[in-house]
C-alpha cells in the first residue's frame, strides 16, 4: 500500500495545531517550488497529526507552516491520504450544505454552504501535477483546506451573530483550560 | 486614460497594464508615463479648454477622442514638442480609433487653439478650477480647511514631487549609498528631518538606483519615513502595524537598529498583503504578515496586547495628490465622510488591543482636518483612557492635536501625524 510505505519510510511528529484568533492563522502560504526532505517530513507530520487528532484534513499554515500543503483522509476506515500540494480550483458546479468543524475550532460545527462540485489541479507528494474531481464531503474538505491556506477559516462563512456567538464559546473555554 | 477617467481606475494599475502587458521601448514608456500622468495632472485645466473649443460635448463613448484631445493639448502646452509635430501625431493616433470624424474634430480642436491661445487663456484665468486644475469642490475643501495656504497647496499638487528614497540601514549606511549614488552619476542629497533619507531632485527608474534589487533602499517619501521615527519602537516591544500594505512603513520599523521584538503587519485586502511578503523578502527582513480587517480584531488577535500601534488610516490621499494626480478625477466628495467613518470604526477597533502605557500613532497622508485632528480629538474626547502624547519636532505645523505637513513643504508630501497614549 501506497499509503503505509509512505508513512513508515519516514519517523514523525505530531505537531501542534494553531487555534483562532492566533494571527498565525491569518498569513496567506506560499506555493511550494519544490519537494525537498523538509517538506516531506512536514507532510508525514502532518498526517500524523490529522490521524491522531482526529480530524478529516489539515492544512499546513494549522502546524504554523506558511506553505501551500494540504492533508485529506475523508474514508471511513482512514486509509485513504490525499496529499495536495499547491491546490487549485478549477472549476466549481452546484451547492451543498454540509456541517463543517475545524481543528483550530475546537467544539464548534456549523452548517456552510459550499460548491457541490469541485474540480482541482494540484501536486501530488512528489512533485507531479494532477487533476480531481470531487463532490459530497471530499468537496466541501478540499475548499475548507484551500481557505486556510489563505488565512480563512470556515467561521469566516458564517453570519456575524453566529460568530460573535462563537467568540464567546471560545473565550469561556480557553478560561476554562487556563 | 479612457481607463481611469470613466472606469475610476487607479492609474499606475492601468499603466502597468497597459506597458507591462506588451513590450514597449523604454523610451515609449518613458513618454506614455509623462503624457498619462501629465494629462491628469492637468485634466481640469485641460478639460476646460476642450470645452471651449468643441461645439457640443462628446458623449459618453467617445472617451477616446475626448482623451485623445487632452493628450494633443497637453503636448501643446506643456511638452517642449514641436506644434506642427504634436498636432500630427495626435491626429495620426486619432486614425486608429477608426473614427474618422474624431480624427478631423481633433485636427480642427486643436488648430483652433493654436490661432487663438488667448481665448483659452481668458477661459482658464475666469475659472480656478481650471486655472489650479482641481475639482471645484476639491477647492472649496481646500479653501475651508487652509483659508491662507490653499492656493500655493494646489500649485504644489500640480508640481512633480522629487523622488526620495529610504536606504535601509541594516545593509548600508546612508554615506555609503550617496557614494553610491554620486558612483551611478546620479544626483543626490540627505534629507533633514529622516536620518534614512536621501532626496533626487531628478527623477530615475526604479532600475537605475544601485542596489535596489538587493534590498538597499526603497523609495518612500520624506514625510512617510516619519511614522517608523515617531513611532519609536524599542526592543522588546510588540508592534502592530495596521492597513500596512505596500510594506513600506512595516519595512522601516524593522530596518531602525535596535528594532522591535515583534512586527505583525496586518492588511485586509489579501493580494495587497501579498506585496508586504514581497517587500520584506527583498529588504531581508521579517515580520509576520496576517491577512484581517483591523476593525475586527476577534478574527486574527490572539489577545496578547501591544506596545505600540500605527495606524495608517486609509484616506482621501489628498496630501499626495502631486505623486498620484489620479487622485484628482477618483476622488468623489461622498467619499470623505465614509472615510472618516471607516477610520473612526479602526481607531475603536485597534484601541482595546493596546497596552496601558502604550501609543497608538495615527497617521494619514491626507490635509483635510475632518480626517486628522477632529478625528483623533473626537476619538480622545470618546474614550477616558486616551490623552495625546505630544509629537514635538520643528516639522510640519501644530494642530490642535498633532501635526501636519502641507504638500511641497520642505520637499514633503501632506501627511498628518497624531499619537495618543493609553493610561
Amino acid at each position: 500500500m501506497q499509503n503505509d510505505d509512505f508513512l513508515t519510510a519516514t519517523s514523525m511528529a505530531l505537531r501542534t495545531i494553531l487555534h483562532l484568533p492566533d494571527p498565525r492563522l491569518r498569513r496567506q502560504a506560499a506555493p511550494v517550488t519544490e519537494v525537498t526532505p523538509a517538506i516531506r517530513q512536514l507532510i508525514a507530520d502532518m498526517a500524523a497529526t490529522m490521524y491522531a487528532a482526529p480530524g478529516v484534513g489539515l492544512a499546513a499554515i494549522q502546524v504554523d507552516e506558511p506553505v501551500r500543503v494540504v492533508v485529506i483522509d475523508v474514508s471511513e476506515e482512514r486509509n485513504a491520504l490525499l496529499v495536495l500540494i499547491n491546490p487549485e480550483i478549477i472549476a466549481t458546479d452546484g451547492e451543498q450544505t454540509l456541517e463543517e468543524g475545524c481543528l483550530s475550532v475546537p467544539g464548534i460545527y456549523e452548517p456552510v454552504t459550499r460548491a457541490a462540485h469541485v474540480k482541482i489541479r494540484a501536486r501530488d507528494r512528489d512533485g507531479a501535477p494532477f487533476e480531481l474531481a470531487a463532490d459530497g464531503l471530499l468537496a466541501t474538505c478540499i475548499q475548507h483546506e484551500i481557505d486556510h491556506l489563505d488565512g480563512r477559516l470556515f467561521v469566516d462563512r458564517l453570519s456575524r451573530l453566529k460568530q460573535g456567538r462563537i467568540r464567546k464559546k471560545l473565550e469561556k473555554q480557553s478560561r476554562l483550560a487556563m | 486614460m479612457t481607463q481611469v477617467g470613466a472606469h475610476n481606475r487607479y492609474l499606475d494599475a492601468a499603466l502597468e497594464e497597459v506597458v507591462g502587458a506588451r513590450p514597449v521601448p523604454a523610451r515609449a514608456a518613458a513618454l506614455i508615463q509623462e503624457l498619462s500622468y501629465g494629462v491628469l495632472r492637468w485634466y481640469h485645466q485641460l478639460a476646460a479648454v476642450a470645452r471651449l473649443l468643441l461645439e457640443k460635448p462628446l458623449g459618453p463613448k467617445d472617451r477616446d477622442v475626448e482623451a485623445l484631445l487632452l493628450v494633443g493639448l497637453y503636448q501643446l502646452r506643456h511638452m517642449r514638442v514641436a506644434r506642427h509635430a504634436a498636432v500630427s501625431e495626435t491626429v495620426a493616433a486619432a486614425a486608429r480609433l477608426r473614427k474618422p470624424w474624431g480624427k478631423n474634430l481633433i485636427n480642427a480642436c486643436l488648430r483652433e487653439y493654436l490661432r487663438h491661445p488667448e481665448r483659452a487663456q481668458r477661459e482658464i484665468e475666469n475659472n480656478p478650477a481650471a486655472a489650479l486644475s482641481h475639482p471645484a469642490w476639491l477647492l472649496e475643501e481646500l479653501r475651508r480647511s487652509w483659508p491662507r495656504e490653499w492656493e500655493a497647496v494646489a500649485r504644489a499638487n500640480n508640481e512633480r514631487p522629487p523622488l526620495v528614497l529610504r536606504v535601509n540601514l541594516r545593509k548600508n549606511s546612508r554615506a555609503e549609498y550617496l557614494a553610491r549614488l554620486a558612483a551611478a552619476g546620479l544626483d543626490a542629497a540627505p534629507t533633514t528631518l529622516s536620518d534614512a533619507g536621501v532626496i533626487l531632485p531628478q527623477p530615475a527608474p526604479v532600475g537605475r538606483l544601485p542596489g535596489f534589487a538587493d534590498g538597499c533602499v526603497s523609495v518612500q517619501d520624506e514625510a512617510a519615513q516619519l511614522a517608523a521615527i515617531l513611532l519609536d519602537a524599542r526592543p522588546g516591544e510588540r508592534v502592530l502595524d495596521a492597513c500596512a500594505a505596500p510594506g513600506g512603513k512595516a519595512a522601516h520599523i524593522l530596518e531602525r537598529a535596535p528594532g522591535p521584538a515583534e512586527l505583525m503587519a496586518l492588511e485586509a485586502d489579501p493580494a495587497r498583503a501579498g506585496l508586504i511578503g514581497q517587500n520584506l523578502a527583498r529588504l531581508g527582513l521579517k515580520a509576520l504578515v496576517v491577512v484581517g480587517d483591523a476593525g475586527a480584531a476577534q478574527s486574527w488577535w490572539d489577545g496578547r496586547p501591544f506596545d505600540r500601534i500605527l495606524l495608517d488610516a486609509p484616506c482621501s490621499a489628498t496630501g499626495v495628490i502631486r505623486r498620484h494626480p489620479d487622485i484628482k478625477l477618483r476622488r468623489q466628495p461622498a467619499d470623505i465622510p465614509r472615510l472618516i467613518q471607516a477610520q473612526a470604526r479602526l481607531l475603536d477597533g485597534l484601541w482595546p488591543l493596546l497596552r496601558r502605557g502604550g501609543k497608538l500613532l495615527y497617521v494619514t497622508c491626507s490635509i483635510l482636518p475632518g480626517e486628522n485632528e477632529d478625528q483623533l480629538r473626537a476619538f480622545r474626547d470618546r474614550r477616558p483612557d486616551a490623552a495625546e502624547s505630544a509629537l514635538t519636532g520643528g516639522w510640519g505645523r501644530a494642530r490642535a492635536l498633532g501635526r501636519q505637513t502641507l504638500p511641497g513643504e520642505r520637499g514633503m508630501d501632506g501627511f498628518y501625524y497624531g499619537c495618543l497614549k493609553k493610561s
